[in-house]
C-alpha cells in the first residue's frame, strides 16, 4: 500500500548534494535520541522508585517534558531524511516496520497512560502501577532505538 | 604518527582467546554488541545530558543540583560501565581493525580522556563550593561552563565513536562493520 510513497520518498535523492549529509544527520538524530532518552528515563527511574526520588513524580515529568517533546521532534526531522535515503531498502526490511510499529505504539502509549500517571496525584496512583508503566515505557522505547540500530545487522 | 604505532600489539590481541571466534564465527556478535553499547549510551548519555542541562540552568531547575549529582550518578555508572565493557568486547573483536581507525585514536585517546578531565576538575574544583549555587536556577559561570564542555566533549566522543562505522580515515578495510 505504501510502496509509492516509498518509492517517491527514494526518487527525492535527499543526500545527494554532499556526502556529508548522511552522516551529519544521523549524528544529529543520535544527539536527539540521548536527549529525548535522558528526558524519558529521568522520569521513569523516578517512577519506578529510583533516581530523583526526593523530588515529586509531576515535577520531575514536568521539567523533563520539554526535553521529551524537542528530542522527539528532532528525532522525526532527522529520520525522515535517512529513511528517505534508503527507502526502498528500508521498505522490504522486517526490523524498519517492527521499529516503526513499536514506535507508535511507544508514542501512543507515552503520551496517553504514562502521561496520566506521571501528571497524577502521586496518593492517587498505587506504586504498583507507577513501576508498571516505568517498565513498560523503558522496554518500548529501548526496542526502539534496538531496532533502529539492528535495521543495517538483520 | 601515520600509519599508528603498535601494530604488533592489535596482531597479538587478534589472536588472544575468543577474539578469533566473535570475529569469523559468530554473525550476530557484532550487532548485538552495537545495539547493547547504544542502548547503554542511552542511560549514560541521556543521563549526563540532563544534569548538564541542570548546570547551565535549562532544566530541572525545581531540582537541587547536589540531588541531580548524587541520585542520577548510580544509573550514569551502570551506562557506564556496560557501555565501556560493550566497547571493549567490539574492540577485542576487530583490534586490527580498530588500529587502522583515525577517528577510533582521536575517540580513545583525545576526546575521551578530555571528557574525563573535565568531569574530574569541575568534581574537585568547582563542585566544592556547590553549597552556595545548590538550587540557583543558573549556576556560576565554571559551573555553566563545566556543563558545556561536558555537552561538547560527550557528544563529541559519540560523534567520532560514530564516525569509525565510515570509510573514511580507514588503513584496514573490511571487517565487521556497516554505516
Amino acid at each position: 500500500m505504501l510502496q509509492p510513497l516509498f518509492e517517491w520518498m527514494y526518487g527525492v535523492g535527499i543526500y545527494k548534494s554532499s556526502i556529508y549529509l548522511g552522516p551529519g544527520v544521523n549524528l544529529v538524530h543520535l544527539v536527539a535520541m540521548c536527549t529525548f532518552m535522558g528526558a524519558l528515563l529521568i522520569v521513569d527511574l523516578r517512577l519506578l522508585g529510583t533516581g530523583l526520588t526526593t523530588q515529586p513524580v509531576q515535577q520531575v515529568a514536568r521539567s523533563a517534558q520539554p526535553w521529551l517533546i524537542g528530542g522527539l521532534l528532532l528525532l522525526t526531522l532527522t529520520g525522515i531524511p535517512a529513511v528517505m535515503t534508503v527507502a526502498l531498502e528500508e521498505y522490504a526490511n522486517p526490523v524498519f516496520w517492527f521499529k516503526m510499529y513499536v514506535l507508535l505504539a511507544a508514542v501512543i502509549f507515552t503520551f496517553t497512560v504514562r502521561r496520566q500517571v506521571a501528571n497524577a496525584d502521586e496518593a492517587r496512583v498505587p506504586p504498583v502501577w507507577r513501576k508498571l508503566v516505568a517498565l513498560v515505557s523503558i522496554v518500548l522505547w529501548m526496542s526502539v532505538a534496538a531496532g533502529g540500530r539492528l535495521i543495517m545487522y538483520l | 604518527m601515520w600509519p599508528p604505532p603498535f601494530l604488533e600489539f592489535f596482531e597479538w590481541v587478534a589472536t588472544l582467546p575468543g577474539s578469533q571466534y566473535l570475529r569469523e564465527d559468530a554473525p550476530n556478535f557484532f550487532g548485538m554488541f552495537l545495539t547493547i553499547h547504544v542502548l547503554s549510551l542511552c542511560l549514560f548519555l541521556g543521563l549526563v545530558l540532563m544534569m548538564d542541562l541542570r548546570l547551565l540552568g535549562l532544566a530541572h531547575l525545581d531540582t537541587p543540583i547536589t540531588q541531580i549529582q548524587k541520585r542520577l550518578f548510580p544509573w550514569q555508572f551502570v551506562g557506564a560501565v556496560v557501555m565501556s565493557l560493550s566497547g571493549l568486547v567490539l574492540f577485542y573483536a576487530q583490534p586490527v581493525l580498530y588500529w587502522g581507525k583515525g577517528f577510533y585514536w582521536i575517540k580513545m585517546l583525545v576526546v575521551l580522556p578530555l571528557a574525563m578531565l573535565n568531569l574530574l576538575v569541575f568534581h574537585y574544583t568547582t563542585y566544592r563550593s556547590v553549597g552556595e549555587w545548590d538550587t540557583a536556577a543558573k549556576p556560576p559561570p565554571a559551573a555553566r561552563l563545566a556543563g558545556v564542555l561536558s555537552i561538547v566533549l560527550w557528544v563529541g566522543v559519540l560523534a567520532f565513536g560514530r564516525l569509525v562505522a565510515y570509510d573514511w580515515w580507514t588503513i584496514v578495510e573490511g571487517g565487521l562493520k556497516g554505516n
